[in-house]
């Protein structure tokens, strides 16, 4: 097992080493403001049997939880995702063991809507970037409950005390990140947590177990698409003093200083629009081309209908630029209840409105509008008819092109897999706009059939269908027993003899 | 007015103006507005053209649900821009095809004068819901002609040609096997006139088969069958399994929620959603009284005394009485108004014609007025808004029906002259 934690200042709130204390086993000080990032890497010795048998069967597996409350980012860690669980997986060839994820998923996150890869999962394009994997599920997951008892039950020691509260602190985690690939042969949890003024005291309980301790502020980088951190490392049992560092690379991930916000219009009705309210329109950089992003991460109960979407007069009244990419397939008339695939995401390009020739963007907010459609839900009992369906917000993000040359070696701090960054080149850089608001779920009502009022309508119809059926019976057998079968015309002239 | 009518040169010249003005506004709106005028469904068949015309099958585009004879129909859609409209062209001039041969049999089979016959055909031909259906560019005007083709050739005892036509009917959209019981059965000796002597004397099971198989009988049956059988093998052996999936089974398994005019739509709804509740399969069974009405007892009552009027009830029993229906498959009866109005009570007794075709539209209105507020304001308005429109619809239908019965079962009526 190896630990890192990385504690991210701003560089005003820097701290002073002198205060830090450091003894053969912990590292402390009084007061820190910093975000902080764990990061814990497990052998495959060092995992319950269970665990492991799933990982055999999977090539890769990727596993992002986002928190619904939001949270404020920190260089370099200012990625993001919708909020949610989302699962990246790709099965080893060969293995039918992929039955036994599901069950797994479930048994450590609590009741997840996930019937296998084949019927749960949507499939990801291959082609374009070597880093994604092949298929993705997504679900609604508030807390990390589940995942904190199985932990706690599984991998502490009943006694240890650090490793319960380590483990019990993921609850406030803004996000956390599971890696697992054959290639490495190892299971990596990453969970960040946002900056605030904190109490440090990490204790390295377990023996012959490497545990590093970073405290890092971001200093001004030499290049545009790198970031450079400064401040002190220390290896816990290795090391008596912090040692200072200084380190940049070339990152995939930056901030930017406009806001997005996102809700739907109301009335919702059966064809929602979420609309997105963007600060700003100016692009984070004027030296390379870049354009504005909406990744979404849709429940099956709600999709994007890519027919209505590629005509370029509704695209454009809605501030719209294309759909580069939607989940394949997306049925577009089944029921919710009738379908076991997760549900689709989709990436928009938006289309900033210009001001004018001399300058192509305006600091003014703007909006953009995104027609989305409701499948029908199940009939419901004493909630009159409506059912509350969670949408999270998407993210967004402007993505720039970056130098022909520059190449993202993999940093200590990159993230990939994140459901959009495989839906651009390899050397694409994400400058992502942090969302506005507390929760980052937009709740609407659906309206169903209420099965209070619905007592009626099998009795009812099948009463009326019968009586219809009758009443033209009826018709039919006056008419025959008039004269059956036969021309009018010989009627007629049986008629005309008969006079 | 009077005058209008009996020019036949006025009556078509105003359907043909009706439509290209709306064609080109279509033109207009879709270039100019993010509401299109196009139909969505032209989007699909247009797109399906596109995958055939580059070797693909067309049910590589979703939701596309038809023959691909459809989608090679509108392959000229696939050359350019402005061929893109080719299929709404098309679909227009089947209007106005199918209009004039309404012309025909209403002077054919009803010995009906000229400017009598322009005047009920224009139900039809200046139709404006007719008109925008099929320049929006949907194919329901297609299935027009072709019914009424097939009707045409009936009439002019053109048995070889009817066959093929039904059996392209049936091909394209199911529904016109229905007609085949009422021609077959129409098509007796007394139609026919080769009856031989002395043979409808016997009464023994054996020689009444016999009797009843006539050579137009089964001409007709065997070209049909024939068209329809080699149509299906040619398109299964170039599409294989979704040709057949697409095209014939979607119908059977397919779950109809979204709401529509069908009075089984809410059940439909509350038993796709919980599976095995309800006491009776009603879904399963409700195609017994619809294949009851419109396969077989409307074509044997009925369509020996007025074959058209006939298809006209056999339709409307079917469309009534179907688990699905949109807007569109009035159309399907629609085009055979004009043979059954001239001798119907809804015409004679104008009280009466009024109030059905109030309460029809009525019906309608509030179904779409609860419609709306589902789909844009939200309101669950399944139960008892929408159920209980749905309802009143087909109640509306079944009473139209009934008088459509009634009025074909007595026969022509003498002509009141005021």
């Amino acid at each position: 097992m190896r630990q890192r934690i990385t504690f991210l200042q701003e560089p005003q709130d820097s701290l002073d080493p002198k205060l830090l204390e450091v003894t053969s086993d912990s590292i402390s000080t009084k007061e820190l403001k910093a975000a902080r990032e764990d990061r814990v890497t497990f052998g495959f010795d060092e995992l319950p049997q269970e665990l492991y048998r799933v990982l055999k069967a999977s090539h890769e597996l990727h596993i992002r939880w986002v928190s619904p409350n939001n949270y404020n980012t920190i260089a370099p860690l200012v990625s993001r995702l919708s909020p949610g669980l989302h699962l990246f997986y790709t099965p080893q060839r060969n293995n039918n063991g992929s039955n036994l994820l599901c069950p797994m998923l479930k048994k450590v996150f609590g009741d997840l809507d996930c019937q296998s890869p084949e019927k749960s999962f949507t499939t990801l394009p291959v082609e374009r970037f070597a880093l994604s994997a092949a298929t993705q599920y997504y679900q609604p997951l508030e807390s990390l409950h589940d995942l904190v008892e199985y932990g706690q039950h599984k991998l502490c020691q009943s006694s240890d005390q650090e490793c319960l509260s380590r483990i019990s602190s993921l609850l406030d985690a803004s996000s956390v990140d599971i890696d697992f690939d054959t290639i490495s042969h190892a299971l990596t949890i990453t969970a960040f947590w946002p900056p605030q003024t904190r109490h440090l005291s990490v204790k390295n309980t377990i023996k012959n177990t490497r545990l590093e301790v970073g405290i890092l502020s971001v200093e001004s980088p030499k290049e545009p698409e790198e970031l450079s951190l400064g401040g002190f490392l220390t290896v816990v049992g290795e090391d008596t003093k912090p040692s200072p560092t200084l380190f940049s690379f070339p990152a995939r991930h930056h901030p930017t200083g406009s806001t997005f916000s996102a809700s739907f219009l109301t009335p919702t009705g059966m064809h929602p629009t979420l609309e997105l309210g963007i600060s700003s329109s100016r692009p984070p950089t004027e030296e390379r081309s870049c354009s504005l992003h909406a990744h979404l991460t849709l429940p099956r109960a709600i999709f994007v209908d890519k027919y209505q979407l590629s005509d370029q007069l509704l695209l454009a009244s809605k501030n719209l630029s294309a759909v580069h990419y939607i989940t394949t397939p997306v049925d577009l008339e089944a029921p919710a209840y009738a379908m076991t695939l997760w549900g689709s995401s989709v990436l928009v390009e938006l289309a900033p409105p210009s001001s004018g020739a001399e300058q192509p963007w305006t600091e003014q907010p703007w909006t953009a509008a995104i027609p989305l459609h409701l499948r029908y839900l199940p009939p419901t009992s004493s909630t009159s008819g409506q059912s509350p369906l969670h949408i999270p917000y998407p993210v967004v993000f402007w993505a720039c092109v970056a130098d022909e040359g520059s190449k993202f070696p993999i940093n200590p701090f990159d993230r990939v897999n994140l459901g959009y960054d495989g839906l651009f080149g390899p050397k694409t850089m994400f400058y992502h706009l942090p969302p506005e608001g507390d929760t980052l779920i937009n709740t609407i009502t659906v309206p169903v059939l209420d099965l209070d009022k619905s007592k009626y309508v099998e009795l009812g119809t099948a009463g009326v269908v019968l009586l219809g059926f009758l009443w033209v019976g009826w018709c039919l057998w006056r008419v025959w027993s008039r004269n059956p079968y036969g021309s009018g015309a010989n009627k007629v002239a049986k008629e005309k003899k008969k006079q | 007015m009077l005058k209008f009518f009996s020019s036949p040169i006025l009556v078509f010249s105003s359907a043909i103006v009706l439509r290209v003005v709306l064609f080109f506004y279509g033109l207009w709106q879709d270039a100019n507005s993010p509401m299109k005028y196009t139909d969505i469904d032209y989007y699909v068949f247009t797109d399906a053209a596109r995958f055939t015309a580059r070797g693909y099958s067309p049910y590589d585009r979703e939701t596309y649900r038809y023959t691909p004879l459809l989608a090679w129909m509108l392959l000229p859609t696939t050359w350019s821009a402005t061929w893109f409209s080719f299929g709404k062209v098309l679909f227009a001039i089947g209007d106005i095809v199918a209009g004039w041969l309404i012309v025909l049999v209403l002077q054919a089979s009803s010995k009906m004068s000229t400017e009598r016959a322009l005047k009920f055909a224009s139900i039809w031909l200046l139709n404006p819901m007719v008109a925008t259906i099929s320049t929006r560019g949907s194919s329901e005007g297609l299935l027009g002609v072709m019914v009424i083709a097939l009707l045409w050739a009936i009439m002019k005892k053109r048995i070889y040609v009817a066959g093929l036509l039904l059996g392209l009917g049936v091909h394209f959209k199911i529904y016109p096997f229905i007609y085949a019981p009422s021609i077959i059965w129409w098509l007796d000796d007394e139609q026919v006139g080769s009856r031989k002597s002395g043979s409808s004397t016997k009464t023994d099971i054996v020689s009444q088969i016999k009797n009843f198989c006539n050579g137009s009988r089964i001409k007709i049956t065997v070209t049909s069958l024939l068209t329809f059988i080699i149509l299906n093998t040619l398109m299964y052996s170039i599409y294989g399994w979704p040709f057949l999936q697409h095209t014939y089974l979607h119908h059977v398994t397919r779950l109809d929620h979204r709401h529509n005019f069908s009075p089984y739509n809410t059940l439909l709804y509350l038993n796709s959603s919980a599976p095995g509740t309800s006491l009776i399969p009603l879904e399963s069974v409700a195609f017994i009284p619809q294949l009851f009405l419109s396969a077989f007892a409307l074509p044997l009552m009925l369509a020996k005394k007025d074959l058209p009027s006939t298809m006209l009830a056999q339709t409307f029993a079917f469309v009534s009485f179907n688990k699905v229906c949109t807007s569109q498959y009035f159309l399907w009866y629609m085009v055979f108004l004009p043979f059954y109005l001239p001798n119907s009570s809804l015409l004679a007794r104008k009280y009466l014609g009024i109030a059905a075709a109030s309460l029809w539209v009525a019906a309608q209105a509030l179904w779409l007025q609860q419609g709306f507020e589902l789909e844009f304001l939200g309101k669950s308005t399944f139960v008892p808004g929408l159920w209980l429109a749905s309802i009143l619809f087909f109640l509306t239908n079944i009473w139209i029906l009934g008088i459509i019965v009634s009025d074909v079962g007595s026969g022509p009526r003498p002509l009141r002259v005021k």
